[in-house]
């Protein structure tokens, strides 16, 4: 039945595109092929967008109740803070043009306010770090603040170009950032605050070293006057909402996929509710630890490192500021910890005297905090954010707490590449099996978060149309 | 239908349309600048919201040479022409071909595909 079944596609699809191409000059590679994208994040709606471009008939699935993945704007609280994705980069192009195309409003953020520094017990104002008593590093490097102290790897930076963050012959002498850190002369105290609010790793003995030469040599090169980084004025969530939009069929939400199977011909996706779709490929967009829980088979190589890839830890509590009771305290409204708050990010919501407050945890030091129900994660974080910012206790309330590891979907913020594992791990996760093709954030090589995102949607729809032209 | 019969009409139709349309599996250059490229470069000659610089009227123009583009210094004081030649060299391998651009991207086309995407564009208004 199979057989006949996919013969007589094919000889469809050989009579249709035969017809397409006496009629338009094979300028529509996809006529009569169907492609199922899992994943409504904004990997799998950009390669969904171009394969509709070019005549496929793309469905999109999406676990979520919404779409856009890990960007998450929490419309629900004043100000709309992002829970997940939240800064476009300044060279992010697939970004804004698509932003462009589908009139989403960018704007420049509103400003952080700076931080002041809490170190063991004690405030330390941001002036005042090199020479505070608490400040806890050498003579040389007592003027670095704690969040400029892996700016020093550009010194020594090798990486030269895009793809030179994997090349297997630097990725030879990769290390782990605790080794590497101490090898490069990076004083014990400068290593011990690195590894308080790293974002680039759950903790410094699996960072890879490399990894971190990649994105500060990211940051040296974005740091021309004549960049901005952006975001969606009414939130981050209206980008993927606006590409789910113009696709001609509506994404399929709340429709988790629980298995794969593939035959030489045609791919069957099966959602939770028992229903199946049938297609010619199926892109993959979604991260590795929600497809971890998809019943599919892959490549043996490749299914290892389904299992070995990890995921950063974040931890948010997203809270409204009603007055700025800090102006009359002489600190800062935004803090960088050495403790259990990790960093406190506020800033002003534009039109009002209230402020978005977010306290944002890293890495390993997320785990006690996971383990705890909401009401008593929420509960451990204010009181230390009264015990840190007494006069905030009046004036502030929470909105939101988030958790990306603890999202059965997104299973953690980002991908994470241990030391040395990017050599040969970063292309073979992304390498097609048969007809199964992968896209995210993950499988990208020249930029991270959500132009990543776009980037992979990009060549993920190359290789399907690849495939089927 | 036989199977025979069936395979016939497939064995044929397939043939027709290798034979009318070379591009089977193998995607246009309109396709692959779409997909690849399009996102982030205009073709014609005006600059637009797009992060790259306008790729029309490509061949024979100086690398570098589009007013009002900011263009990294490597790629201004290249000395370069748009060719077949060098735009391969740039396509395959930007990093490679002038280190330093700005270009932060990476070609996942075929060798096959490079060269048919250079060619249409070099070809494009």
């Amino acid at each position: 039945m199979t057989l006949t079944l996919s013969r007589r596609r094919l000889l469809e699809g050989a009579i249709t595109g035969l017809l397409g191409g006496m009629s338009s000059g094979c300028s529509q590679p996809g006529s009569g092929r169907s492609v199922v994208v899992v994943g409504a994040g904004l990997s799998g709606l950009n390669a969904a967008l171009i394969l509709e471009r070019w005549g496929y008939e793309v469905r999109v699935i999406e676990a979520k109740a919404r779409v856009g993945g890990r960007l998450w704007t929490l419309d629900h609280m004043p100000g709309s803070p992002e829970g997940g994705g939240n800064i476009m980069g300044a060279n992010y192009g697939r970004v804004f043009h698509m932003a462009h195309e589908l009139n989403v409003p960018l704007r420049t953020p509103p400003r952080t306010l700076p931080a002041d520094y809490f170190i063991g017990d004690q405030r330390i104002a941001r002036n005042s770090w090199a020479t505070s008593s608490a400040n806890p590093l050498p003579e040389a490097w007592r003027t670095i603040p704690p969040d400029r102290l892996l700016g020093k790897l550009n010194i020594t930076n090798p990486l030269l170009g895009t793809r030179a963050w994997h090349d297997p012959v630097l990725m030879a002498g990769d290390q782990s950032a605790a080794t590497g850190l101490r090898a490069l002369d990076f004083p014990d105290a400068a290593i011990e605050l690195i590894g308080c609010n790293n974002s680039y790793g759950n903790n410094l003995s699996e960072t890879s070293l490399m990894t971190l030469y990649r994105i500060m040599g990211e940051f040296a090169r974005l740091s021309g006057p004549a960049l901005s980084v952006k975001e969606a004025t009414e939130g981050n969530m209206r980008l993927p909402e606006a590409m789910a939009m113009n696709l001609t069929q509506p994404v399929r939400k709340g429709e988790p996929v629980i298995a794969i199977h593939q035959s030489a011909s045609l791919v069957t996706v099966t959602v939770e509710s028992g229903r199946t779709l049938e297609a010619d490929a199926v892109v993959l967009a979604l991260p590795l630890p929600a497809l971890r829980q998809i019943e599919v088979t892959l490549p043996s190589s490749q299914q290892a490192l389904l299992e070995n890839i990890d995921y950063h830890k974040v931890v948010q509590l997203h809270c409204i500021v009603e007055e700025p009771f800090w102006e009359s305290s002489g600190w800062s409204g935004s803090w960088w910890t050495d403790g259990l708050l990790g960093r406190v990010f506020t800033r002003p919501i534009l039109g009002t005297t209230r402020h978005n407050m977010t306290v944002w945890i890293n890495g390993d030091d997320c785990d006690a905090l996971n383990s705890l129900d909401d009401a008593t994660c929420i509960e451990t974080l204010t009181q230390a954010l009264w015990k840190l910012m007494p006069s905030a206790r009046d004036v502030t309330s929470v909105g939101q707490l988030v958790r990306w590891s603890t999202d059965p979907y997104a299973g953690g913020a980002w991908a994470l590449w241990r030391p040395g594992q990017a050599a040969t791990a970063h292309e073979a996760i992304r390498t097609p099996a048969g007809r199964l093709f992968f896209a995210g954030e993950h499988t990208a090589e020249a930029y991270r978060g959500m132009e990543a995102a776009m980037e992979s949607g990009e060549r993920a729809a190359l290789e399907v149309m690849r495939l089927l032209a | 239908m036989r199977p025979s019969v069936y395979l016939a009409y497939l064995s044929m139709a397939v043939t027709i349309l290798i034979g009318n349309c070379v591009q089977a599996n193998t995607l246009s250059g309109e396709a692959l600048y779409d997909a690849a490229c399009g996102a982030c470069h205009s073709l014609g000659t005006s600059t637009d919201h797009r992060i790259g610089p306008p790729l029309g009227t490509l061949l024979n123009r100086q690398a570098g040479a589009i007013q009002g583009y900011r263009y990294s210094e490597a790629l201004s004081n290249s000395g370069w022409t748009w060719t077949l030649p060098t735009l391969l060299a740039w396509l395959s391998d930007p990093d490679a071909a002038m280190p330093n651009n700005a270009m932060n991207y990476v070609n996942h086309l075929t060798a096959t595909e490079t060269q048919l995407l250079g060619e249409w564009l070099l070809q494009q208004p």
